[in-house]
């Protein structure tokens, strides 16, 4: 893990590659960026709000025992943030204050979402496919191998089960993603038109990792 | 579930076949198929029935088919609730049902999760508590329900009826019922007084209609009681009375049966009685209640009453308006094991734990069958995102009449290299005839054997054209257009067909979807293989050097390419 901080002094492109192989669009709004981890290999694009200041104002008594910097955005491997997202840590009134929760996400998650559309989830896991315009309320869970189609309101605290596929306003559950999600079976690693049908070398679900080399 | 272009579905055969159980090998079904000169029609009602995307199919390696949802048996390996992820017992599932009996519930409005709630003014943790949706705001408060706990909602609910009302229990029930009989007792037995004046002193008049829950338990109560006194010496255990079974059924066709024995004939049984009174629960119909519906909305408008799906997902059928609304116990989930439903054979089985996404059997089509793809030639090469939207539109909007080319991507799963011969009519089913040529049918796809080899090879790979070089791509029949470790590509070309000579000519006749330009597509694959070794593995191929097996296998798909042009 690696805080995007530590950028490496490369040409100038629309990414800045991290040590881990983070690539963070320069027209990307990150604040906070010290409350912020990412996990190697992902993909921040253009116009993503990342509110990493939007950290817990409590006393932090954490795990570690160290006092430090309180994480409000951690987000796994290989994991694609596309245009536009605003990734906004949960909030709650706690005693008449807000307190903000820290959101946590795996890994391979390709969120599409787009412009203006506000994840708050507490907990995205792995080899989750996130649809375009897609709303996310605070505090969902977000289970891992789900796909939530475009245009799909999550309501707050909605509990997403694994191998769900998720739809409509609010969301409910529409079908189950098939046993084959995110295996791109024999057919990765050579040309082209490994996705289910499309011309992509990734399936959704699956290890994003083409995807992510690809994106410069 | 619509699906962004291109796509490509596969077909599985069962839709066709009455017996399931019938092992077709694939050389018998090209001949069929030959000899039928049938397609496959994507628009015939039956095609939505045996088409799936690649990834929802899996494979049986015994039968060497491929399994679709349709032929496949599922067997429940264990139920939980996927709100808080707590496993339930079957046997929990058998005796309460199939819902979250903790505190998940969901909104009775809008379907969404509801959270429990204090509505302690100082910020406590403290009751009185009550169920919320973060959805649309409607609370347990809009039918007068607060809770003392902020647990175990679902036992509190149960106890509290809309607007605070108690809720018996089934002892309770079983004491008022007593009770009741027993007053009616007494007034049967004084026939000669009035019978308006006893009826205006029935309690149950006072309380409105009996609710659906003192019906049914009524009933219930009724109907054991009528069992029990029609088996006097029953030999059997009279508590636990199942209509269904085969010793009650013969049971009840004992009492009926004319050859009785002399004991049956000595306490000759009379028949049974059917439930004649509401404490039996029987119920009439009142003409007042449809009465008073009807002055209520007249008075309240639409407003006040449900929709049908809102009506429908409440457990009492008789709900009408929203106070009548209760909150949902969320439904559980399975975890569910798959088989062939030909050789029994296990095709998928996750591992039990409810946490875990793992899988102990996992048979895909994926990893057995070629995946086929489609995608235009001009389209920008495969940048993600950013193109996508230009994309789209492209595919969405196919000019007709105009002859385009797409290429056809083939990739092999398999360790062995694979002839591959590709069929498609040469115009498409229905009013909206395109005209389609695939350039090349007949051609090989590599083995797929190890992603470094890929690597070292691919600087020598053959023919190379495309948008890599600056050379203007050349279309030529009889030959591939590109070519890799494990996969081929082949151009077709399309003529999208005129969507305004449908009809009059008005595109308005166009049926939904009638635009969809949409390819069968015949895919039959050769190839030979180690005899028995159905475990194959990169190693397997190379190394085995026993027998080989010629294999063949045929399947129909359909390539969505785009939508038509208005
Ligand atoms: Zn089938
Ligand atoms: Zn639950
Ligand atoms: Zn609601
Ligand atoms: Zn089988």
């Amino acid at each position: 893990m690696s805080r995007p901080i530590a950028k490496k002094a490369a040409a100038k492109g629309e990414y800045i590659e991290t040590d881990s192989g983070n690539k963070v669009s320069r027209r990307s709004a990150i604040t906070g960026t010290a409350n912020i981890t990412l996990g190697g290999r992902t993909v921040i694009m253009a116009d993503v709000v990342l509110r990493g200041d939007l950290h817990s104002t409590r006393p932090t008594a954490s795990s570690s025992g160290k006092e430090g910097t309180p994480t409000s955005i951690s987000i796994g491997k290989c994991t694609v943030v596309s245009t536009g997202t605003v990734l906004k840590p949960p909030c709650r009134m706690s005693r008449g204050a807000p307190n903000f929760y820290p959101m946590k996400i795996g890994d391979n998650v390709f969120i599409v979402v787009g412009p203006n559309c506000v994840i708050s989830a507490i907990a995205i896991s792995s080899h989750v496919h996130i649809g375009a315009n897609v709303t996310i309320h605070p505090f969902a869970v977000i289970k891992e191998n789900v796909k939530i189609l475009p245009n799909t309101v999550v309501p707050g605290a909605m509990v997403i089960a694994s191998g769900s596929v998720v739809g409509g306003r609010p969301a409910r559950i529409v079908g189950e993603v098939g046993e084959g999600w995110g295996v791109s079976g024999g057919g990765a690693g050579g040309g082209l038109g490994v996705g289910g049908g499309s011309e992509e070398k990734w399936v959704e679900g699956g290890d994003l990792r083409e995807l992510v080399r690809s994106i410069r | 579930m619509a699906q962004a272009f291109p796509y490509t579905y596969y077909a599985c055969d069962c839709y066709d076949s009455n017996n399931t159980s019938s092992t077709k090998r694939a050389s018998q079904l090209l001949q069929e198929a030959d000899e039928d000169e049938r397609t496959f029609d994507p628009r015939s009602p039956r095609a939505n029935y045996s088409l799936y995307p690649l990834e929802h199919l899996l494979y049986c390696e015994d039968c060497q088919q491929i399994r679709c949802p349709r032929c496949i048996i599922e067997e429940t390996l264990n139920w939980y609730c996927p709100s808080c992820l707590f496993e339930v017992p079957s046997s929990v599932v058998k005796s309460d049902g199939n819902r979250c009996t903790r505190s998940c519930f969901s909104c009775p409005l809008c379907t969404s999760p509801m959270q429990t709630f204090s509505l302690d003014m100082a910020g406590d943790v403290a009751p009185p508590f009550i169920l919320e949706c973060q959805y649309c705001r409607w609370s347990t408060l809009d039918i007068g329900i607060e809770f003392d706990k902020g647990q175990g909602i679902a036992a509190q609910l149960a106890r509290i009826g809309n607007g605070g009302k108690h809720i018996p229990t089934n002892k309770e029930r079983e004491k008022e019922r007593e009770r009741r009989k027993e007053i009616e007792g007494r007034k049967s037995r004084d026939l000669l007084s009035p019978s308006i004046e006893s009826t205006n002193t029935d309690p149950d008049r006072e309380e409105g209609p009996p609710s659906h829950d003192d019906l049914f338990s009524n009933l219930t109560a009724f109907y054991k009681s009528q069992v029990d006194a029609q088996t006097p010496s029953n030999p059997f255990s009279s508590h636990d009375i199942n209509f269904s079974s085969p010793s009650a059924y013969s049971r009840i066709m004992n009492l009926y049966s004319t050859t009785g024995s002399k004991k049956n004939k000595r306490n000759k049984p009379s028949a049974m009685r059917e439930a004649a009174s509401s404490l039996e629960g029987l119920t009439i119909y009142d003409p007042a209640n449809d009465a008073a519906a009807i002055e209520r909305i007249k008075k309240e408008g639409w407003g006040v009453t449900l929709s049908p799906a809102q009506k429908h997902a409440q457990i009492d059928p008789n709900v009408r308006f929203v106070d009548e609304l209760r909150p949902l116990a969320t439904l559980l989930c399975t975890k569910r094991s798959k088989r062939c439903r030909s050789c029994r054979q296990i095709l998928t089985k996750p591992e039990s734990k409810i946490t875990s996404t793992r899988y102990k059997i996992k048979l895909l089509a994926l990893n057995h069958i070629p995946r086929l793809s489609i995608r235009a030639l001009n389209a920008t090469p495969p940048i993600p995102v950013a193109s996508r939207t230009t994309d789209t539109l492209h595919y969405n909007a196919l000019n007709p009449g105009m002859p385009s080319h797409f290429l056809l991507h083939l990739s092999n799963p398999l360790f062995d290299p694979i002839k591959v011969t590709l069929a498609t009519p040469s115009t498409t089913p229905g009013r909206v005839q395109s005209r389609v040529t695939i350039l090349c049918p007949q051609f090989d796809v590599g083995a797929n054997t190890d992603i470094w080899d890929d690597t070292l090879s691919s600087s020598l790979l053959p023919i190379k054209r495309g948008s890599i070089t600056d050379q203007a791509p050349q279309i030529e029949a009889g030959k591939i257009w590109d070519r890799g470790r494990n996969w081929t590509s082949v151009a077709v070309e399309i003529v999208p067909g005129f969507t305004d000579a449908v009809g009059s000519g008005v595109p308005d006749e166009l049926e939904e979807d009638e635009d969809v330009l949409e390819i069968a597509i015949f895919v039959r694959i050769e190839y030979e293989t180690d005899a028995g070794a159905d475990e194959r593995g990169p190693g397997d191929s190379r190394g085995g050097k026993g027998e080989k097996e010629r294999r063949e296998e045929a399947f129909w798909t359909v390539v969505g390419v785009g939508r038509i042009k208005g």
